[in-house]
């Protein structure tokens, strides 16, 4: 298991370098942006949120270093500051609220997309040369699409028009967040459309590398030798060409799921969908700092953690990972 | 280090240096109608952009009394709720979004240059930080990241955003350059260049740049789309300067007027359009580069399900029913294998027949491009495209029933035919496993689709059963490809052709890649087999003096023909072509006297170029005027002495316009 042994030592780096980064941010950035807008909130803002600010952003005379101390001190226990906008909550009170929201939806969605994008994939490959080709024009315009234009044309057209959808928000705000009935299936009726979004818009990505895989395994002497063997060529398709093809898909799963993040921030604003996307836009908009470098952490390693699981998979799919050497 | 597992997945490597093949293959690339559909959308864009604004020349701030106006005559896109002409402000938003994605890109690129050329040339620990670094910013989401920079920026001009945008977008392209480079780095035109003491910004300039051009404006094209769409998405968000009309500040004051759902469609959607054309546009090109770069990507219709009927192009020949005699087994009769279509079609198989009967060594000995190989995949129907078979019959006897044409079967019929009659063991055993599929799988297989009947205890017993025949351990079934030694794959390979016990086994150059005592003994176990189950070879290769040991019958073939074809024994005592005679005497023989070995001169022939007469001709020592007018045909020999069965396409031996 070295392989994934070396895949966590790189995402315990990656971590590393998040946190890191998160620190130096709002320290090195031009103009001095907390200074600023602490002096343009003078009065305006809780003593205590002027305190906490000028602590965590080392506005007091503390060493870089020492300062890098506390804050990772801070991060271990959780402490990621006082939200602002929502003064007195902590930032981590605040993040844990939205962040079941956005795994749930983002999680679903990219579930679904890589597996329709990957089968349509092996399918436009394997009939290459026929109507299937068309597949590649019409997903690439669709991955062309910003996320957030998709997705409030869909919400004007389906929700506002047609009132087949809700239009905003997560689940219908007089039922009370449990796991009944009336509450799951609201909770699903909102979730539809922006799952959608995220799925249409991010489809592309998955089946045209998968298609070019697809084609490119297709002339490989394996592929070629299953088809002298008189194989079914559902066998040849499945067992052969796509088993191999995939392996890419999964390995550059990183990149993809970086773009479907970043789409799933702006969807969540547009269908303002309670999840951790939209808590980053309302911290950005009242420059909410604490909150702001918080969920920017909490996302870095909530990808951290579905790349490392994309590894497991890949160690599973792939023999050769799992050499003992 | 742990940066490097997931580099496997980048592109292959094919931008050779051979700049013929590369010319041919840019135009092909740019031939292709999503390419040409795309570098038409980018151009309208550019000179949209360019041009637009100076011509179309209403302020596209400049307010109005014509307020929320469709499109019409004066305001082809209508106008916003203060009266602003939006086709104005869309033609502007073409210039600023365009000029940040390219500054963007441009910045990105350099970056990635600079990072992916360094590491991958300099290696070791530099290599390890730089790889490190770049896969840390792979990982970390960019939009998230570009959103908090954007967030604390004071001023958020296009050239700040760009800067940001560029910052998050370079290690795309940094990585797979690191990847292009290092590949490069191992070829001998670096090596040699390296050797001679050039300094390397000038090997990284002059002899690696310019063969990583394609991948470099790939992931140009590419990062220009995810500037455009993250530009978009901020100045959408408020977090840059809206003030600027660019594709995403329309939509913003669109979304915060409410244009939507006060009608005004036309507002929301052309900037919208424009952002998904041009994402379009781009990634059209960019498939033109992928063609270009994976040269198995330009094939069209490669799809090998459909049973290609053969075209008869030459009248039917009249051949005597060899299988008369109640010993043949295959007969392939006037193939001819074409590589493309027209004029310029290759003729890799030119007009072969051939006779393989029960139990015996049919040997097909020829220099590589002399079609041996083709020849192999035209009788098992798995050429691929642009290869083709354009005439021929290849006539199979079974035991019970008349002849049958392998090319006339369908596809379910071929299915069947397949492995349980033909069975073929290539040449490379590693390309020829599944790699993801361990043995006991691969072996299984063919028994689950050929005999539906089987229990899996029968299966099981047949797979140990064909794995013991070849000599390999029963224990080695739940291994991977990778997991066993060269020799053994081949085994394994040889196993998987006798799981259905086939009539015909042809082996196509089987022990090439393996070392002279694997080569031996795995020889002796096929031949050793053959006996044991009476199975008949067809065994192609280049060593003739190898199946004059095995072969009962060898056709040596040049240029897609067959020039001569004799017993083994006769080929061996007696070589009548020059050819053959040349070929005899070029490898050592395993067994017997030591001989001189004298070789051929000369190069095998470029099939693209046809002669009119022997194709030979040029390399051989005995031409005589009549060799560059006639093309010989394979007959029996004028010498009185010869069995009839020794045939030769040599003007040498033909009475006639020859003498």
């Amino acid at each position: 298991m070295r392989y994934l042994a070396r895949r966590f030592a790189f995402y315990v780096v990656t971590a590393w370098a998040a946190l890191t980064l998160n620190f130096l941010i709002p320290r090195l950035m031009p103009g001095d942006p907390v200074q600023a807008l602490l002096s343009r909130f003078r009065g305006r803002l809780d003593p205590r949120a002027t305190e906490a600010l000028t602590a965590m952003f080392g506005l007091n005379d503390e060493s870089m270093w020492s300062q890098y101390r506390t804050y990772l001190v801070d991060l271990t226990k959780g402490d990621f500051g006082l939200s602002f906008t929502f003064f007195p909550t902590p930032v981590s009170t605040v993040i844990l609220d939205s962040l079941l929201w956005t795994i749930v939806l983002v999680g679903v969605s990219t579930v679904v997309s890589f597996a329709v994008g990957t089968l349509l994939g092996i399918v436009a490959g394997w009939r290459r040369g026929t109507r299937w080709d068309h597949l590649l024009p019409i997903t690439t315009f669709f991955s062309s699409i910003p996320y957030f234009w998709f997705g409030l044309i869909v919400l004007f057209v389906l929700s506002g028009e047609l009132r087949l959808f809700p239009l905003a928000g997560g689940y219908s705000s007089w039922l009370s967040v449990d796991f009944s009935w009336p509450f799951l299936s609201s909770a699903f009726k909102h979730a539809v459309l922006p799952g959608l979004t995220i799925v249409v818009a991010s489809v592309a990505g998955w089946l045209i590398p998968m298609r070019n895989m697809m084609v490119t395994t297709m002339s490989d002497d394996y592929v070629v030798l299953a088809e002298a063997k008189g194989l079914s060529p559902r066998r040849v398709m499945l067992n052969y060409a796509a088993r191999n093809a995939i392996l890419p898909s999964v390995a550059t799963f990183t990149m993809s799921l970086g773009f479907v993040v970043g789409g799933a921030v702006l969807t969540e604003i547009v269908f303002s969908y309670p999840g951790i996307g939209n808590t980053l836009y309302q911290a950005v908009i009242n420059e909410d700092f604490p909150l702001m470098q918080g969920i920017f952490l909490i996302i870095t390693f909530v990808v951290l953690l579905a790349n490392f699981l994309a590894d497991l998979v890949y160690v599973w799919l792939d023999p050769r990972t799992r050499v003992e050497a | 280090m742990a940066v490097q597992a997931v580099a496997g997945a980048t592109p292959e490597p094919a931008a050779r240096p051979e700049a013929v093949a590369a010319r041919r293959s840019w135009f092909a690339g740019l031939r292709s109608a999503k390419t040409i559909t795309g570098l038409a959308i980018l151009g309208v864009f550019v000179v949209a952009g360019a041009f637009g604004p100076m011509v179309w020349r209403t302020d596209p701030s400049a307010l109005s009394d014509d307020v929320l106006q469709p499109p019409s005559g004066a305001h082809w896109f209508g106008t916003t709720q203060t009266g602003q002409d939006i086709f104005a402000q869309v033609l502007v938003g073409t210039r600023v979004s365009l000029l940040v994605g390219v500054t963007a890109a441009v910045m990105a690129t350099v970056l990635s240059l600079i990072v992916g050329l360094t590491a991958g040339y300099v290696g070791g620990l530099t290599d390890e930080l730089l790889s490190a670094l770049a896969n840390v910013f792979l990982v970390i989401p960019a939009l998230p990241l570009v959103v908090v920079l954007a967030g604390y920026l004071p001023t958020r001009g296009s050239l700040t955003v760009a800067v940001v945008i560029s910052l998050t977008g370079w290690s795309w392209g940094a990585r797979i350059l690191r990847a292009q480079t290092l590949s490069i780095r191992r070829r001998d035109f670096i090596e040699a260049a390296r050797a001679t003491g050039e300094r390397p910004a000038r090997i990284l300039l002059f002899e690696i740049l310019p063969n990583e051009m394609a991948i470099v404006a790939s992931s140009f094209l590419f990062t220009i789309v995810f500037a455009i769409l993250t530009q978009a998405g901020l100045a959408f968000l408020g977090l840059s300067d809206v003030t600027t009309w660019s594709w995403g500040g329309i939509l913003y004051w669109a979304q915060n007027n409410q244009a939507l759902q006060s009608g005004a469609w036309w507002w929301f959607v052309p900037p919208g359009l424009c952002i998904a054309l041009i994402g379009t546009a781009l990634a059209f090109v960019n498939f033109g580069i992928d063609e270009y770069v994976n040269p198995r990507l330009r094939v069209r219709g490669f799809h090998p399900r459909k049973s290609r009927r053969v075209r008869r192009t030459a009248p039917k020949q009249v051949v005597q029913d060899a299988g008369a005699a109640g010993d043949v087994l295959l007969e392939v009769t006037g193939l001819r294998v074409d590589y493309g279509d027209g004029p310029n079609a290759v003729h890799a198989v030119d007009g072969v027949d051939l006779v393989l009967r029960r139990g015996e060594v049919l040997g097909v000995a020829g220099e590589s491009g002399s079609g041996k190989s083709t020849l192999a995949y035209a009788i098992t129907r798995l050429l691929r495209p642009p290869g083709q078979v354009v005439a021929g019959e290849i006539r199979y006897w079974p035991t019970s029933a008349g002849p049958v044409d392998v090319l006339k079967m369908s596809d379910a019929e071929l299915r069947a035919f397949r492995w349980a009659q033909l069975a073929i063991v290539f040449q490379s055993a590693m390309n020829s496993l599944n790699p993801v599929l361990r043995l006991r799988e691969q072996l299984g297989d063919a028994l689950i689709d050929h005999g539906p009947g089987m229990t899996p205890g029968q299966r099981q017993k047949r797979i140990a059963e064909v794995m013991t025949m070849v000599g390999l351990p029963t224990d080695r079934a739940d291994a991977y490809p990778h997991e066993l030694s060269g020799g053994m794959r081949q085994r394994a390979l040889i196993a998987m052709a006798l799981v259905l016990e086939p009539d015909i086994l042809v082996l196509d150059e089987p022990t090439t890649a393996l070392d002279v005592v694997v080569q031996r003994q795995i020889l002796t176990k096929i031949m050793n087999l053959r006996e044991q189950l009476g199975f008949a070879v067809v065994f192609i290769t280049h060593d003739l003096s190898l199946l004059i040991e095995v072969a009962d019958r060898i056709a040596v073939m040049y240029a897609g023909r067959i020039i001569e074809t004799s017993t083994a024994k006769q080929l061996y005592e007696a070589p009548r072509h020059p050819y053959s005679d040349g070929l005899l005497h070029s490898f050592p023989l395993l067994h017997g006297p030591r001989r001189v070995l004298t070789g051929i001169p000369g190069a095998p022939p470029d099939l693209r170029l046809r002669s009119a007469g022997c194709a030979f001709q040029p390399r051989c020592t005995q031409a005589m005027a009549a060799c560059t007018t006639t093309i010989p045909l394979l007959s029996a020999t004028n010498l009185p002495t010869e069995a009839p069965d020794h045939q030769v396409a040599c003007l040498l031996y033909q009475d006639g316009e020859g003498r």
